[in-house]
């Protein structure tokens, strides 16, 4: 007949046991099945199915194209279904004909896994792991003996001279003292020498003429300001919020004056990250080290709705991670937030051990006076509080009536529709209307100031009485203590309101719900909320419960993971993970600081990558050097300070930059090895700072609330929330860059144009570009202009009115040299026809002014 | 060249600008005036520059892009996504299960749009009567109504339509396309934005960061009057002559001690950068003398109109800098200056809003589209309006509505795309997008592979990843794509 093959192809009949659940067993079940439902969606049953998850039916029987299901697998929706991997084109086929033919179903499923697979939550790391270098623990290592005397007196020169010599590179000679004057200051303290202080060392004729000068640079208080600066880079340091409000932050100084301190005081690397990390928990939790957890609290912080968006926690937590990752421990930590880390042996649970040892966290302001002091504050504030509440209640009381009036009058202004939800009794309104009125009622506000134009004479009097008695009262507040912006345990849930948190109807966290408070008292242990291990990173798809821990690559011994403190206010989970860090039986943290001081004294880190000492991190150039660097340090007791003066006495610290080889540039072009001194370009506050030091206008003075250098209008438009002083340019702002206010919505200009990195990111190794805009910056900007004509008034005073005698003394100035008989042969000629602050504001242009050599 | 993330970020001299050069541009009186030197501007030949033109990954639609982005959250009901549907169930509850999570206080009724929409063009494609100028270019549109967004804060939203996520800290859409294809234009900066007189967008200059790559590929701020650049010019303290003469003795002075110090290349680079500097200071003026135009060209943009000249300045200065080989402009309207009003956050009342700014881009942006065109450009430029979030169906007290990411309704234009076609839909009441869902990694693909670059291919090594623009996501929207 010819009727059949008139037919349009029939789609063969999808048996669901025999096509459709052996993909749903293997592909669905896993994760929307008995072990989770993510999306709250379970595939183990038609019933469920139908009944969906969080955003709806799985299907839609009858309707492939209208299905979530047949949408997501075959990509017409995202995310696209299974997240493991793309179903074949065949088994969509058959999903979507099931559908359409009804999705027929039959019995209850469950997850066929193919192997037996480690639970995520518990995956540990095999032995082989620890292969890579870095994860082993750095060993003790002899110096090589090289047989060359000069070389070989001091290890740092003998692991490189080994190295030369293998390379057939010929090291430089020796910087000249001026030079090495200058490269010490700079270095150590970020301010130019003084030409006084170029010729006391260059006249300074005692053998140890170099290690006195290293001393007397590590005991100036300069130090700390520069070297501090390079650890607030991988805090993340700024004095703002970030995002739309970028609110002040005003007591976060004090962790930068907290940290420029302990540079100075040599406060040893171990001692510090305990105290960063945990100072809270400390047995001595000095002010200090209440101040020190503000490391932790450096994230930039949305500040507004916080309650409603509870995965803004995930994130600050993710940064905190990401923090003592990279900046500690040299390991990209935060990739394995949503699945294991893809080229390193950091399984994701490592990143919800290490989550779980952070999850207590509350931020907090840490009183900074004695406890008695602190506790008779809140008592005082909270006595003048309660004799305001009745006062304030019979204020209200008066108002009352009036304030009605007022809202009512502000109804009538609004369009017709809106007054006939808002006055239909709530009994009558439709299910708009109850919406409608319902918003305006709850937003109209009503001002004292329009509530007294109402008021009968005698109300207004009684509440002008009343008003006034509140004042009287208010006058016993005591003034504010000084806080510390800072982090202790708690339970976030509990976290009081800050501006704009009150919760938008049906989020947040219903607090009814549980038990608890926002900071333990300590009378019975604390016990940190529970932490989670989440699929894929997704809050809404919890794993297991996660106990504290470390990262398994890089530990050695079983540390334990919990030292709850005496005063059982917290869970002691920061102190165990802070002593696993600062450990010996970590083999990164020393190698990762090592590696850091190396890079800033020698312009590249023996690790290049200083952030990164994992697999995709660059190897080391010089490894036995860096493993006896870091046993060094940890055998020095972690101090700072021994490893700068070890560092500098080398002879290849001293070498000179401007030394040439072609042959050396054969073999090493990029000068890995070493063969010469790196000269490096200043960095961006290192510039600022140089300028006004030179001109004799640094302002010395250390510490404390931040300045605002003056910037335009325009500028300060472009980003108008949070704060920007209006400070006059002067003595005020002329600060050590360090102080200048970093706010995050608006970097400082003159900054980011030398490469200031990102404030929101943990940075070690800043980029170094060079581009037209600098040159726009140092040629034409108002400050720069103003602080070299400074210069010009200092070189006149001092060298008096002979023009070779100015000029002599802006180099020595400038640049702590005097100039080359050519150079002031061009000078005295410019000078001819150009004012003095000419020359000054050409030497703070120079390359030489801007480079460290 | 390979991209790599070795690139070096250094000028050399060597074949490039010589000290002749810069004696000779010294000598150019007009440089330093505002009539410019036309053949001085158009390029310099520099050997190594973080922005030496690149060779895209296959032959690109556009060689570079305007963003026309609108702060504040443009409504799509309002706008390019017609709902009659709201007409019909005007005043009552937006029909859906769960929480409506809204911005500000709590969710109202459904609330038809205020304006009318018609059909224009062969296309008919529908457009709202707040943008009837923007209309008369339907057929060159393509309207996307299905773009959702991850946050309904403006900042976070607005670092995701500029970086991808809505975290700060990554590199924006400019920056990965200056990184990728360098500039044709070494006197001006690449990657060029121009905000609103008002004040700058939500979120400030992270909008235009480099993120994690280096400094050098964020946006250059161009103001929209005055100086473009920032320390462009030396302040009036200082005699231009005397400038001249300070230039001249530095490079006497930096050459003295370069040649002290042949090891070191930098230093070369950095007398290139203070020639390079000393073009841009001629050449960016130039680039944005607007005055030079003609009066039918100013009247084409709205320079006779206070209401549509701020803006239509903008678009002017975008079409002058595209013109001179800038790689990527972004513009910005709408300002933090009162948010309600300067902005087009129409929480208060959609009406009043949103016919005050439209009124002030429509024509504008019209106008750029005509002018684009006319001059042959229109073809090899990307134009993408956007804003940051869509905004609800329903109403904040009765006349205003709130902030929607579920769904909003962009537009691109040039770049050979087929126009007067509405890709992706929302949802009846334009609460959700429905259909062809667009994330903001999908935007990010398809602008890339418009000028020229696959998305999975351009990477940023960084902290051991090599970075993307899209993360691991991202597709090409295929009817964009088409030809």
């Amino acid at each position: 007949m010819a009727v059949a093959t008139a037919l349009p192809a029939q789609t063969p009949t999808v048996s669901f046991d025999r096509d459709v659940k052996p993909v749903f067993e293997a592909r669905c079940v896993k994760c929307h099945g008995p072990k989770m439902q993510l999306g709250k969606l379970d595939m183990r049953t038609r019933e469920a199915a139908v009944a969906g998850g969080a955003h709806g039916p799985a299907f839609v029987a009858g309707n492939a194209e209208q299905s979530r299901l047949y949408r997501h697998v075959a990509g017409l929706e995202k995310p696209l279904m299974p997240m493991d991997g793309k179903l074949s084109e065949a088994e969509i086929g058959i999903l979507k004909d099931w559908i359409d033919q009804g999705a027929p179903w039959q019995g209850t499923l469950a997850e066929v896994v193919k192997k037996k697979e480690e639970a995520p939550e518990e995956r540990t790391v095999r032995a082989e792991a620890r292969q890579s270098w870095s994860f082993q623990l750095p060993k003790a290592q002899q110096p090589p003996v090289n047989g060359a005397a000069e070389w070989d007196a001091h290890p740092v020169d003998a692991f490189l001279y080994r190295t030369w010599r293998e390379k057939g590179l010929t090291p430089a000679p020796l910087a000249g003292r001026t030079t090495l004057a200058r490269r010490a200051y700079l270095d150590l303290i970020g301010l130019p020498p003084t030409p006084e202080q170029v010729k006391a060392f260059v006249e300074d004729g005692s053998p140890k003429a170099w290690e006195k000068l290293i001393d007397q640079l590590l005991a100036s208080p300069h130090y700390g300001e520069r070297w501090g600066r390079h650890w607030l880079d991988v805090a993340r340091y700024a004095d703002s919020n970030g995002y739309e409000h970028d609110f002040d932050r005003p007591n976060a100084w004090r962790y930068r004056d907290y940290v420029i301190a302990a540079f100075n005081k040599d406060t040893p690397f171990d001692e510090f990250l305990r105290e960063q990390i945990a100072g809270d928990e400390m047995e001595e939790a000095t002010s200090e080290r209440l101040i020190a957890t503000g490391f932790l609290r450096n994230y930039a912080k949305v500040g507004f709705r916080e309650k409603d968006n509870p995965q803004f926690r995930f994130d600050y937590l993710d940064d905190m991670i990401a923090t003592v990752g990279r900046g500690v421990i040299g390991l990209t930590v935060q990739c394995a937030r949503c699945h294991d880390h893809k080229f390193d042996p950091i399984p994701q649970r490592d990143y919800y051990a290490m989550q779980a040892s952070l999850w207590g966290y509350v931020e907090v302001d840490h009183p900074l006076v004695p406890k008695p002091e602190a506790d008779a504050y809140a008592t005082e504030v909270a006595e003048v509080e309660a004799k305001q509440k009745p006062l304030k209640a019979e204020v209200k009381e008066i108002e009352a009536p009036y304030a009605r009036q007022v809202r009512e009058s502000k109804y009538r202004k609004w369009p017709q529709h809106i007054q006939e939800a808002v006055f239909t009794p709530e009994e009558k309104r439709t299910p708009g209307q109850v919406l409608l009125a319902n918003q305006i009622i709850r937003t109209t506000g009503v001002s004292s100031a329009e509530i007294d134009r109402l008021m009968k004479p005698e109300d207004l009097k009684r509440k002008k009485e009343l008003l006034a008695k509140i004042a009287v009262i208010e006058k016993d507040r005591p003034k504010p203590i000084p806080v510390a912006m800072g982090i202790t345990d708690g339970d976030y849930r509990f976290t009081p309101d800050g501006a704009g948190d009150e919760p938008a109807p049906g989020k947040g966290i219903k607090r009814e719900a549980i038990e608890g408070a926002f900071l333990s008292d300590g009378t019975k242990p604390y016990i940190a909320p529970p932490a989670y291990f989440l699929h894929h990173g997704d809050a809404e798809s919890r794993g297991k419960e996660m106990q504290p821990g470390f990262v398994q690559v890089a530990s050695y011994s079983k540390l334990p993971v919990e030292l709850p403190p005496a005063h059982r206010r917290t869970s002691g989970r920061r102190m165990a993970l802070a002593n696993w860090l600062a450990s010996r039986d970590n083999p990164l943290t020393a190698r990762v600081m090592a590696n850091r001081i190396w890079h800033h004294h020698f312009g590249r880190g023996i690790v290049t990558t200083l952030d990164n000492f994992g697999k995709t991190g660059e190897a080391p150039t010089h490894p036995e050097l860096l493993d006896w660097l870091a046993v060094r340090f940890q055998d020095n007791g972690w101090s700072i300070k021994s490893m700068h003066r070890l560092v500098m006495t080398s002879r290849a610290y001293r070498m000179t930059s401007g030394f040439s080889s072609a042959a050396n540039e054969r073999v090493d072009a990029d000068n890995l090895y070493w063969w010469r001194y790196r000269a490096q370009r200043l960095e961006a506050e290192i510039v600022r700072d140089s300028i006004l030091h030179v001109a004799g206008t640094l302002n010395t003075k250390m510490g404390g609330q931040a300045v605002f250098p003056p910037l335009p209008e325009e500028t300060l438009k472009s980003m108008d929330k949070g704060i920007w002083l209006r400070q006059a340019d002067g003595e005020e702002t002329w600060r050590r860059s360090v102080y200048i206010y970093r706010k995050r919505g608006l970097p400082f200009p003159f900054f980011e144009v030398f490469d200031l990195p990102d404030q929101n990111i943990t940075c070690g190794r800043r980029n170094v570009s060079t581009v037209p805009t600098q040159a726009l910056t140092l040629l034409h900007n108002e400050f720069v202009i103003a602080q070299a004509a400074r210069l010009a008034d200092r070189v006149a005073s001092e060298a008096g009115s002979a023009k070779e005698a100015q000029v002599d003394r802006a180099y020595l100035l400038a640049l702590g040299r005097a100039p080359s008989e050519a150079e002031r042969r061009e000078g005295v000629a410019f000078l001819s026809e150009q004012p003095l602050q000419g020359l000054t504001h050409v030497l703070l242009n120079l390359n030489e002014f801007v480079y460290l050599r | 060249m390979a991209f790599t993330d070795r690139r070096k970020f250094l000028f050399e001299a060597g074949g490039g600008l010589s000290g002749v050069a810069l004696s000779w541009l010294l000598g150019q009186r007009g440089l330093l005036g505002a009539e410019g030197a036309p053949a001085a501007c158009a390029n310099a030949a520099v050997k190594d520059s973080p922005f030496l033109p690149r060779k895209p990954h296959f032959e690109p639609r556009a060689k570079a892009v305007i963003s026309l982005f609108m702060s504040g959250g443009v409504s799509q009901m309002d706008t390019f996504d017609p709902k009659p549907a709201l007409e019909k169930y005007a005043g009552q509850p937006l029909p859906v299960k769960g929480d409506i999570v809204v911005r500000q206080g709590h969710p109202g009724p459904l609330m038809p749009s205020p304006f009318t929409f018609k059909q224009y063009g062969q296309s008919g494609l529908p457009v709202s009567e707040l943008f009837p100028h923007v209309a008369s270019h339907a057929d060159e549109l393509a309207v996307i109504r299905s773009v959702v967004g991850r946050s309904n804060d403006h900042v976070m939203a607005h670092y995701e339509l500029a970086s991808g996520t809505v975290r700060m800290g990554a590199p924006s859409v400019g920056s990965w396309v200056t990184y990728g294809l360098g500039s044709e234009n070494q006197n001006l900066p690449a990657f060029v934005v121009v905000y609103d007189a008002r004040g700058g967008p939500f979120g400030g200059p992270s909008n235009w960061s480099a993120g994690y790559m280096p400094a050098a590929y964020q946006g250059t701020v161009f103001r929209s009057a005055g100086d473009p650049i920032m320390d462009l010019k030396p302040p009036a303290t200082v005699p231009g002559g005397q400038m001249k003469e300070r230039l001249a003795l530095l490079e006497k002075l930096n050459r003295l001690d370069a040649e002290k110090n042949p090891a070191n290349s930098e230093l070369a680079a950095r007398i290139t950068s203070y020639e390079l500097a000393y073009r841009m200071q001629g050449c960016a003026p130039q680039a944005v003398e607007i005055d030079s135009e003609s009066a039918a060209t100013k009247a084409l943009y709205g320079l006779d109109n206070p209401v549509t000249a701020p803006f239509g300045r903008q678009c002017l200065m975008a079409r002058r800098l595209v013109e001179r080989g800038v790689r990527f402009v972004q513009l910005y309207h709408g300002g933090l200056g009162i948010q309600n009003t300067d902005t087009w956050d129409a929480h208060g009342n959609v009406k009043e809003n949103h016919t005050q700014h439209a009124a002030e881009v429509d024509l504008p942006m019209a106008g750029l589209l005509t002018d684009l065109k006319a001059r042959g450009l229109l073809d090899e430029t990307l134009v993408v309006w956007q804003s940051e979030f869509g905004r609800m169906p329903i109403s904040q007290r009765g006349l205003g509505r709130d902030h929607n990411p579920g769904t909003m309704s962009i537009w691109m234009a040039g770049a050979k795309i087929k126009g007067g076609q509405a890709i992706g839909a929302s949802d009846e009441f334009g609460y959700k997008a429905e259909q062809q869902i667009v994330t903001t990694h999908d935007l990010h693909a398809t602008m890339l592979h418009l000028v020229g670059m696959d998305h999975t291919k351009l990477t940023y090594a960084y902290q051991g990843r090599q970075m993307r623009l899209t993360d691991v996501y991202g597709e090409v929207i295929p009817q964009i794509k088409a030809v």
